[in-house]
């Protein structure tokens, strides 16, 4: 076949590949018109939840038993972390708390500890789930990352509500040097300034973060796709090589290269999506309960 | 045939004029936040933190483009 009919036929087969299909066929065929159905992304998302929460209860379950063995011997020393599951888990813990005290602060950190690493680790995992041929990470639907942002955005509004009140809130959208200006420069600058933040707390911020989200798992899964559709058109597997000469092989040589690169960068996006995410959602909280410092 | 050819000539300009903006930005962020770590090596790792949420805040932007790219016609 020609270059041109075969390369479009991969690419819309890749796309195919990527929507959210329904899970009861091995053969898909066609978009999830109604809500309940078992898709493959969510299917993905259930695996990355069971093994989430296997780590996590498993953690649990170790450091009660630790804490029952430093209770019956009176040593403190029989508190600390024992075992590897516990010590690479104490690790994740304390990385989450470490970023949820230096941004949210020393006095409310702490309580954001769980939505924080609850975020990260449920991202991580299926991200990383993601990058197995086959495997979807719930960030690669624009469903699943508007639920996520939603979420995220859901809390840090009613934080900001429930700390500062109803109207506080609104009026800490405004700068204080601003709120003490007289009344033309309160209603200029101050009205253009509420409009702004209004736009950027109500909208910008949950948009963003689920657009940066899936944008980011998306095109990084495409450009994986297409580099490995060109190693399948140029070196023989199933179909005939579309250039069976040395130019072939070697162009099918070097799209292998870029796949094996982007796979390795893929990973690290994976980390760092889930880590911004994260960060993100903690800093606006700092906004919200820190608001009436504004 | 025309308007295939039309929209592969949208997609094009989308994702290049798409493509400048974070990519002028993000060079600036991170050549700063080298200079700054630099100058003053022990504020490394919070000047690290800070650069991946700049980068990943204008690369949303590019990437923006390139779904949407994907998604047109």
């Amino acid at each position: 076949m020609e270059f041109k009919e075969l390369l479009s036929e991969k690419i819309a087969e890749l796309l195919h590949e990527l929507s959210v299909l329904p899970f009861n066929t091995l053969e898909s065929h066609g978009p999830v018109t109604s809500a309940g159905v078992l898709t493959n992304y969510t299917s993905w998302l259930i695996i990355a939840f069971v093994i989430v929460s296997a780590m996590f209860i498993a953690t649990a379950n170790a450091s009660k038993k630790r804490l029952a063995i430093a209770t019956e011997s009176g040593k403190v020393t029989d508190l600390a972390p024992a075992g590897r599951l516990m010590g690479m888990m104490e690790m994740g813990v304390q990385f989450i708390r470490d970023m949820a005290s230096d941004v949210i602060g020393e006095k409310d950190g702490p309580k954001y500890v769980s939505l924080l690493g609850t975020f990260f680790f449920l991202t991580l995992v299926s991200n990383m789930l993601g990058l197995i041929p086959g495997g979807k990470s719930f960030a690669g639907s624009m469903g699943g990352t508007t639920a996520l942002a939603l979420a995220s955005w859901i809390i840090f509004v009613v934080v900001g509500f429930t700390k500062n009140g109803f109207i506080g809130y609104f009026k800490s959208l405004i700068p204080s040097g601003v709120r003490e200006m007289p009344l033309f420069g309160r209603l200029v600058l101050g009205g253009y300034l509420f409009l702004l933040e209004f736009l950027s707390t109500f909208f910008i911020r949950p948009l963003t973060l689920a657009v940066r989200l899936f944008a980011n798992m998306y095109a990084g899964h495409i450009v994986l796709g297409i580099f490995a559709a060109f190693v399948s058109m140029f070196w023989p597997f199933v179909q005939p090589a579309l250039n069976a000469s040395i130019g072939g092989i070697a162009v099918g040589a070097v799209s292998l290269l870029f796949l094996i690169i982007m796979y390795a960068f893929e990973v690290f996006v994976a980390f760092i999506q889930a880590y911004v995410f994260t960060i993100l959602t903690a800093v606006y909280i700092q906004s919200s309960v820190h608001a009436s410092e504004h | 045939m025309e308007q295939a050819g039309l929209i592969a000539i949208g997609k094009g300009i989308a994702y290049g004029l798409a493509a400048i903006g974070p990519g002028l930005g993000i060079g600036i962020v991170g050549g700063k936040a080298l200079e700054s770590m630099a100058r003053q090596p022990e504020m490394a790792g919070k000047l690290q933190t800070t650069m991946f949420i700049a980068i990943a805040f204008t690369e949303a932007l590019a990437l923006l483009g390139f779904v949407l790219t994907f998604l047109m016609g």
